[in-house]
């Protein structure tokens, strides 16, 4: 086998899982389906693991290794490349992909159908972050698409049917644009691959024109839905909110990222990408912003989680497309582009393990509003935990959420202040970090004991269950790896740095654990605790249910939709 | 330039029908129309160049642009596979809240989740 042939192994060993998952529906008999079923996701998720670390060695000498699928001719086949990118997104997808199964299989969904499906996802996910083929990059998307509705349903939750089907609609609608956009560039270049396209555009009179520039606007907008940024966000919030928890996890963790990172191949090629880097850079600054404020009104727990996941979106394409407008080859866009990819892998990583122990701790309890539930400690310990293992994984990723070293939130958000130093969107992650601590207080006195009642005898404090062994070991694991890559940041950030470029160049403050930092952190932490009180005030608490409580429509998603595209177009025109 | 807005009138159709029918089913309807608009609209603009379908054989040619056909192949496919996902989707809600309407079912939902 060549080379070239094992890059795809990333895409096609989750298929093969698929397969085999699927078959284990043939069985009667339980164990032997639950053992061809975990010997499928062994393939499908713990080979390519493997196989990522042996593809290192190639990555790190800063191969890029093109292969066209099928041996078709370049400008006709199907062209996929495996860069740092590709692995490092592959990395991401694959280990909170692998935490995610085995949480599940204690705490559900489980089954054939959902090992199936979960795999496919993975397998899109993976060919997502490769392919360099417009169309290709269609069809994975449509195909992450179909999957995630069906795991998002999978709950069996009448209110994850109907966020679902919002998804559905909004999103294959939006690939619909998509399909217009791609159409636009086939009838101007010929082509399909990114480069073919690019290079045939740049001969042309004022690059292809309002075609062209028409053509990108859909593009990007679509794309943009599946990221969830801010006047395209509608779905996201009930998606992710009423997923089965390890979807959640996924979700907010792996699949609105894979998305962005495969648009970051079309827009460093296309003329007029770096004004759309720069517009992206802007609304994600006020994504950041704007996310964590309603994420502050909600009472719902998985809510308020979900809208982290967009203002943490922010944070990731604001730097994202800082990196893209300022040209990735040069120090400065490589600097922003790895501390982006930083703070996507470690949001990945503790948003990941807040979904897992929140949801763990809400089941338990019965209970998932943030007002009412509390105590969930004691739920928790009479539940059959003896070491308070999720209370303690809760907490490691809440301090990594609110950046307090050592752990991993700490290091990206210290990059990406780094390397945004100076600009307004600075200033704008700076005051959402204040309410990040603000809402992480409010969600954490729900393990708390209540003033109220403080006696444990009054039987809210009975747990629904027992804790899962599953569950314990996948938090246990993303909770180390967010430890872990906090203390190694310096060597991760330079690893992610070579990955992705050749330039020399910094993500980090050289000193990062050093008594300047720790006082920036302590004044976040003091703002964030102000901002706590200030919302704990009467009038505060009024604002926040304005905000709870504004009109939420199914057509507003296509208003912003439409809206987004028209002044993205007029956007990338003006600049020209 | 007929067929053009033609296409254009029938993709209209179909935003329409997603965006401000109550009726979920209808809208599913909707998604429809506007996914076979754009396939006609790759059909159309492939048979620019030719007349003659693209299957080689001796003597074939003035063929139109097979990529566009070979593209819409997958995209019809994925539409439907969209289609019955969103039907089985649309049927669930149904037998929970007993409405198509997607307000009224918005309402007994988050009756429901409260």
């Amino acid at each position: 086998m060549e080379l070239t042939d094992l890059i795809l192994a990333p895409v096609v060993l989750p298929l093969i899982g698929a397969s085999l998952a699927f078959c284990a529906k043939a069985f009667h008999k339980n164990d032997k389906a639950w053992k061809l079923e975990s010997f499928a996701a062994a393939i499908g998720l713990g080979l390519p693991l493997l196989l990522l670390v042996y593809l290192f060695q190639f990555v790190n000498l800063g191969q890029s290794i093109q292969v066209s699928i099928g041996r078709w001719p370049g400008n006709i086949g199907i062209l996929y490349r495996f860069d740092g990118i590709a692995w490092l997104v592959s990395l991401l997808g694959f280990t909170v992909g692998s935490a995610a199964w085995v949480y599940s299989q204690g705490s559900g969904p489980k089954g054939p159908g959902f090992t199936t499906t979960f795999l496919i996802q993975t397998a899109s996910m993976a060919a997502a972050a490769m392919t360099v083929d417009l169309f290709n990059l269609f069809v994975c998307l449509e195909v992450m698409g179909l999957a995630s509705y069906i795991l998002v349903a999978s709950s069996e939750k009448p209110g994850a049917y109907l966020a679902s089907f919002s998804y559905l609609m909004i999103s294959a609608t939006a690939m619909v644009f998509f399909l217009i956009g791609l159409l636009g560039f086939y009838k101007l270049t010929g082509s399909l691959s990114y480069e073919g396209i690019s290079s045939v555009l740049d001969s042309l009179p004022q690059k292809g024109g309002t075609m062209a520039t028409a053509s990108l606007a859909l593009i990007v907008a679509a794309v943009a839905i599946r990221v969830a940024i801010m006047p395209l966000y509608g779905w996201l919030p009930d998606a992710h909110a009423l997923a089965p928890h390890s979807i959640s996890a996924v979700l907010s963790g792996v699949l609105i990222k894979a998305p962005l990172f495969a648009l970051t191949r079309l827009l460093i090629v296309m003329p007029g990408g770096g004004d759309v880097g720069r517009l992206l850079s802007y609304t994600g600054a006020i994504t950041a912003l704007a996310g964590v404020i309603i994420a502050l009104s909600q009472k719902d727990t998985k809510q308020l989680l979900a809208y982290h996941s967009i203002s943490q979106i922010g944070y990731v394409v604001c730097a994202w497309g800082a990196a893209i407008a300022a040209g990735i080859t040069t120090p400065a866009g490589i600097a922003l582009f790895s501390a982006s990819f930083l703070h996507a892998l470690y949001h990945a990583l503790f948003k990941g393990l807040l979904f897992l122990t929140v949801g763990t701790t809400t089941d338990l309890a019965g209970e998932r509003n943030v007002y009412k539930l509390r105590n969930a400690a004691l739920s928790l310990h009479k539940a059959g935990e003896k070491v308070p293992i999720t209370f303690l994984c809760f907490l490691t990723a809440a301090f990594a959420i609110t950046a307090i070293p050592p752990f991993n939130g700490y290091a990206s958000k210290a990059a990406l202040s780094y390397t945004l130093k100076g600009s307004w969107q600075g200033l704008f992650l700076y005051a959402a970090s204040l309410g990040t601590v603000a809402s992480f207080i409010k969600l954490s006195r729900i393990y708390l004991p209540d003033k109220k009642s403080i006696s444990p005898s009054t039987g809210m404090n009975m747990p629904l269950g027992k804790i899962k062994k599953t569950a314990q070991f996948s938090q246990l694991f993303l909770a180390l790896m967010c430890i872990i890559s906090g203390i190694a940041a310096l060597p991760m950030s330079r690893l992610v740095l070579r990955l992705l470029g050749e330039v020399e160049s910094d993500s980090l403050p050289p000193y990062l654990f050093s008594v300047e930092n720790y006082t920036k952190t302590g004044l976040v932490v003091l703002g964030g605790i102000l901002l706590y009180f200030l919302i704990s005030t009467k009038s505060g608490k009024k604002v926040l249910q304005l905000i709870r409580n504004r009109p939420k429509m199914f057509h507003g998603n296509f208003v912003a939709l439409s809206l987004g595209m028209a002044f993205l177009f007029y956007w990338i025109k003006l600049s020209n | 330039m007929v067929e053009r807005i033609l296409i254009l009138i029938l993709s209209l159709i179909g935003l329409w029908g997603i965006v401000y029918k109550k009726n979920i089913i209808k809208k599913i309807y909707g998604l429809t129309i506007l996914n076979s608009s754009v396939v006609i609209l790759f059909i159309l603009e492939g048979s620019q160049i030719g007349k003659n379908a693209p299957i080689m054989g001796k003597g074939v040619r003035d063929m139109v642009d097979p990529v566009p056909q070979a593209l819409m192949l997958t995209a019809i496919v994925i539409g439907v596979c969209i289609t019955a996902l969103s039907l089985a989707i649309a049927f669930r809600l149904y037998r929970f809240t007993g409405s198509f309407d997607i307000d009224e079912i918005r309402e007994k939902v988050s009756h429901g989740t409260d």
